[in-house]
């Protein structure tokens, strides 16, 4: 009886200190990003290529935008990958953040349910708004302060229209994107989303989803992305070399090529457009 | 609904094939909620001893204290860890935030009210002849502490058992302070909370029963143990 | 050197206020045998587990062998234990239960020959129980090992509070046998707490009433308790179940009790003395008392148990025998309250 406490207590230890990686001796890089960028899956893709052309493991932890950017001026991360181009502004321009590069957009999408009856197919972003209110057509907003969250407030406004807050067709879900697509997809109604995700929610269903693009091309429905290291100034610890490392190496041409070779169904689901 | 079906079958070919992605989720879930376990037994069960063994003032008072610390929600321990941990808290310098140690904190706090409140209960239901037969045999106070500790086994063994349903399940605290890293601290519940948020219902439903699996293997062998002592 | 083995000064003791314990003064030799007769609440248990180390007295000292102990003295705990009346057995395997106090003295050797010899002597087979854990047992068989757990560590002092209470009858012969052998073997003090009139004037060098916490007697006396009720002005007496009134001088409250020392019999109501109280009862039962050879006579009164003591030559003279019709005397001066 005694034997066997003793050899369990040893399992355990064994089991607790046996790393589940190796340690200290590789470079790692922490990043915070949102979760639409997550759940694409460009980052599992990009991730091992970085490793194989630098030697460093890159570790990201994907959340909404607002909590990305604390954690960013928390110095609680080294770099961020974020698309919400005002809020990064601000960032940087309050000292928490510096090298800010753009690397790649995409665009945001109306998408709805195929018999479209609040009839806003092919209109501008204005009219369609004007015309969900009008029908009261369930709309889902993600509701989480993210980037995809600010840019479909910045287009309530841009369209002269109050965020219709407490009415009863405008389900705020507070989730990531995908989860708030599929929200859409079971009232039967409509959603902001950005096209990568959408590429990736089309191919989840094998090309054949209940919810299709329906206004798309407007200029300001422009996606943005970019990288921004944490300054070392306000942050001591940050891993400012490796954080430069990794925005010369995506905003360079190996991975600016990835990134427009990284499809689903056939599709790109990013447009690279880092400056050299 | 037919999700669920699918869930079933994904388990099964999830754990046969051997699929790293979830197989590193199940051994980061073992390992943090072992460590948190141990943690809290080796700290839980004496305080839970001592709050049920001696009468003191605020005895009433602090056993609903623990009561209802029991019922704390796991975002909010988390948010609380995240708290101190974060590079620009107070503990920000042991490097805490994303790594397991830190969620192993965060869920001994989550399992410590159970622990300590189930054992204080199993001390309490104690025979008061316990304490009379042991000491006429020519125990000393030591020896009676540890033999009235062994004699309350059962107990004890249920408020573990408890402490690690909670604590393997939970998702709070893995999130907020794990951050969902893959192969590092990805568990298998933030697993399942990433997977159904990206719409991928059978594969949530799947890691769901890997996870029930894991408990059920944990359970047969703790009953097995109960058994044999 | 005579030194007693206990020695008791002054002792009390109380639960929330009410004191259960209070004696000036007891003494208890080395290798006797100390009968304690007394109802329930009358203390028994507590005075055992005073003596027995369990519980530290509110007031007064405990000597054990000349020197002051108290609950955890190393010089006195492994020497004494106390059987406790109910039957109870640690969450463990009989073998384990009975080797408990061994290891406790970190007893290399043969824990199992010793576990054994215990086990035989309450009548249990190692073969058939050591194995069984606490449950499977009934409550004669758990109350016999929780005796061999305590004889295995050959105290020098054995306490058995109402030890064959709790038991069915063959269980409690093995008990009494058991605790007799411990006497036998190794000469230890035994002090037992019974309502087994019988067995204690069997085997006793010594017996004490206890009433209230209280120590008295020589254990051939009569308990009679209230209610008393005042027949005549200054006249009091207890009526008793056939209409006969035991007399007594004035109690000074309803709960008092009447103690009575040396009642005599006759065959006959008359007798010398004018100023004797008679009452009529039926002898119940006769038994040898061990140290002094006398023999006692319990007498039932109208429902009343009495006790009387005679010599063996009384009895034969008298042909005192159980189912007898007899007359018991006693004055006024003779009761005393407690």
């Amino acid at each position: 009886m005694k034997r066997l406490c003793v050899a369990v207590f040893c399992l355990a230890l064994v089991v607790y200190f046996w790393p589940t990686s190796s340690l200290a001796n590789e470079k790692m890089l922490m990043m915070a990003t949102t979760t639409s960028t997550d759940n694409t899956g460009l980052l599992d893709y990009l991730a091992p290529k970085f490793k194989e052309a630098t030697g460093i493991e890159l570790k990201w932890t994907a959340t909404g935008t607002g909590k990305a950017l604390k954690l960013g001026e928390n110095c609680d991360v080294d770099i961020l990958m974020v698309h919400a181009p005002p809020a990064e502004k601000k960032f940087v321009a309050d000292g928490f953040g510096t090298d800010r590069r753009e690397i790649m957009y995409n665009d945001f999408v109306i998408i709805g349910p195929a018999s479209d009856a609040a009839g806003i197919k092919g209109k501008s972003i204005k009219d369609a708004f004007a015309m969900l209110k009008a029908k009261q057509a369930v709309f889902a907003s993600r509701g989480d302060n993210s980037g995809t969250h600010k840019k479909e407030l910045a287009l309530w406004q841009a369209a002269d229209l109050p965020v219709p807050e407490k009415e009863s067709w405008y389900v705020q879900t507070g989730q990531g994107m995908l989860a708030t697509i599929n929200i859409a997809a079971e009232r039967n109604g409509y959603t902001m989303t950005d096209r990568g995700t959408y590429i990736k929610y089309e191919s989840n269903l094998q090309g054949n989803p209940p919810l299709k693009i329906l206004v798309e091309g407007d200029a300001v429905l422009l996606n943005q992305y970019s990288v921004i290291a944490i300054n070392p100034k306000h942050c001591a610890k940050a891993n400012y070399d490796t954080a430069q490392q990794f925005i010369k190496w995506i905003a360079g041409p190996q991975a600016q090529q990835l990134i427009k070779d990284f499809k689903l169904l056939g599709k790109p689901l990013f447009t690279p457009n880092a400056k050299m | 609904m037919d999700f669920i079906l699918d869930g079933f079958i994904h388990a099964f070919h999830l754990l046969t094939s051997g699929n790293a992605e979830t197989y590193s989720a199940i051994w980061v879930t073992v390992k943090v909620s072992s460590y948190s376990i141990c943690c809290s037994l080796l700290i839980g069960i004496p305080l839970g001893f001592c709050l049920g063994y001696f009468d003191f003032r605020w005895k009433k008072s602090l056993r609903t204290v623990v009561d209802t610390l029991m019922a704390l929600p796991t975002v909010f321990i988390g948010l609380l860890v995240y708290a101190f941990i974060t590079h620009r808290g107070p503990l920000g310098n042991f490097g805490l935030l994303f790594s397991l140690p830190g969620i192993a904190i965060g869920q001994t706090i989550l399992a410590l009210p159970i622990v300590i409140g189930l054992s204080a209960t199993a001390v309490e239901s104690m025979d008061q002849k316990l304490r009379i037969a042991i000491i006429s045999m020519g125990a000393n106070r030591r020896q009676l502490f540890i033999s009235s500790l062994w004699e309350a086994r059962h107990g004890l063994l249920a408020g573990a058992i408890a402490a690690y349903g909670r604590v393997m399940t939970e998702v709070g605290i893995s999130m907020m302070v794990g951050g969902n890293i893959k192969w590092h601290t990805r568990t298998i519940t933030t697993a399942i909370a990433l997977e159904t948020n990206k719409g991928q219902f059978g594969l949530g439903v799947a890691l769901g029963i890997v996870l029930l699996v894991i408990a059920f293997c944990v359970n047969i062998s703790v009953s097995f143990l109960r058994r044999r002592v | 050197m005579n030194q007693p083995l206990y020695e008791l000064r002054s002792l009390a003791h109380s639960y929330g206020g009410k004191t259960v314990v209070s004696i000036e003064h007891l003494a208890v030799p080395p290798g006797s045998i100390l009968g304690i007769i007394g109802p329930n609440g009358s203390g028994k248990s507590s005075l055992l587990r005073l003596l027995g180390l369990i519980e530290r007295p509110t007031r007064g000292k405990i000597l054990f062998n000349g020197r002051e102990v108290a609950p955890f003295s190393d010089e006195a705990r492994f020497l004494i234990s106390l059987l406790p009346q109910e039957p109870f057995l640690m969450k463990r395997s009989v073998f384990n239960n009975v080797s408990y106090g061994l290891k406790l003295r970190g007893n290399g050797g043969d824990i199992s020959a010793r576990v054994g010899e215990a086990l035989a002597w309450v009548g249990l087979s190692s073969a058939d129980f050591a194995r069984r854990p606490w449950y499977a047992l009934s409550g004669g068989e758990a109350q016999r090992v929780a005796l061999a757990a305590r004889l295995a560590l050959k105290p020098e002092v054995l306490l058995l509070d109402e030890p064959t209470a709790s038991v069915d009858a063959a269980s409690a012969q093995l008990i009494k046998e058991a605790a007799l052998r411990a006497r036998r073997h190794w000469g230890a003090t035994l002090i037992v707490a019974s309502h087994d009139w019988q067995w204690l004037y069997e085997i006793c060098d010594e017996i004490r009433h206890i009433f209230k916490g209280q120590i008295f007697g020589t254990g051939r006396e009569s308990i009679i308790f209230g209610p008393w009720q005042e027949q005549k002005p200054g006249k009091w007496a207890k009526i008793l179940s056939d209409k006969q009134q035991m007399i007594v001088p004035v109690p000074p409250n309803q709960e008092a009790a009447a103690v009575i020392k040396d009642l005599a019999v006759s065959e006959s109501e008359l007798r010398d003395g004018d100023d004797d109280l008679i009452l009529r009862g039926l002898v119940s039962r006769l038994s040898l008392e061990k140290n002094t050879g006398q023999v006692v006579a319990t007498i039932i009164a109208g429902n009343l148990p009495l006790s009387v003591g005679l010599t063996p030559q009384q009895v034969q003279e008298r042909t005192i025998f159980p189912g007898k019709d007899i007359f018991i005397h006693y004055s006024l001066e003779q009761v005393k309250w407690i």
